[in-house]
């Protein structure tokens, strides 16, 4: 099979991933091929504990494939960075957990989402977490900041996935951990469906 | 694609249906696609 950078325009999966989740930051509401919110954060398995003590504009544009967070939440004072944080749940769900001694960053290239998640932080007055405009492949966070890495639903949308693992790797300290949740396949997808930008994102 | 990025300890968790009631089941049951968590760890 021919290498998958050479089936798919980077750019062009890119600008249609923007344009998915910029109508997802900007109505919510509306239905899409996947599930979002609150209800399908607590079906996915998030401690609802922890859920609770956010807000549903927090939760709403939520769009995760599973529970990062599934065998441990990240511990006080530590430093968490959100690959693709989209509407900012997860980074908000972390911030929570390293409380006011920790640091979580979210990294997103879709502004609107950028926009949203800056604007839902000073709102709720989530003083410890900030959202940088940037690639997942490329991440606005120096080598070894954190020690803790999550990110939902959003490996599946890169086509070069070691170069985002390899990135992930840059930015952990030794010994820190990677807590993601995204979607796999049990069946091969031919190249005729890689080719197919729609594909991947809906 | 974890491991070969350097990371190690990698384990999947329990497999999760994601698309289930979704208007995007169809097409995740015909790739068998479902959600999973991941983790790994790099090495100290």
């Amino acid at each position: 099979m021919a290498d998958i950078l050479d089936l798919v325009d980077v750019q062009e999966l890119r600008n249609e991933v923007q344009k998915k989740y910029r109508d997802v930051a900007e109505k919510p509401e509306a239905t899409y091929h996947f599930h979002t919110g609150r209800q399908h954060a607590i079906r996915l398995g998030y401690d609802q504990a922890i859920l609770d003590q956010l807000p549903d504009q927090a939760c709403e544009a939520f769009a995760g494939m599973a529970n990062p967070f599934y065998w441990e939440t990240p511990r006080a004072g530590e430093r968490v960075v959100d690959l693709g944080s989209g509407g900012g749940m997860d980074s908000f769900f972390a911030a929570l957990c390293v409380g006011k001694e920790g640091r979580v960053v979210g990294v997103d290239m879709t502004p609107q989402m950028v926009e949203r998640s800056r604007h839902l932080a000073k709102e709720l007055g989530f003083d410890n977490v900030e959202f940088r405009e940037g690639y997942v492949e490329k991440a606005p966070v120096d080598d070894g900041w954190a020690d803790v890495v999550i990110s939902n639903g959003v490996f599946n949308l890169c086509p070069d996935k070691v170069g985002v693992c390899r990135e992930v790797a840059r930015i952990l300290r030794p010994g820190g951990r990677m807590m993601i949740a995204d979607m796999c396949i049990e069946k091969p997808i031919p190249e005729s469906a890689l080719r197919d930008i729609d594909l991947w994102t809906g | 694609m974890i491991r070969g990025a350097g990371l190690i300890d990698v384990e999947l968790g329990p497999r999760i249906d994601s698309f289930a009631g979704a208007s995007g089941e169809d097409k995740a049951r015909q790739f068998g696609t479902y959600g999973y968590p991941i983790r790994a760890r790099k090495p100290a």
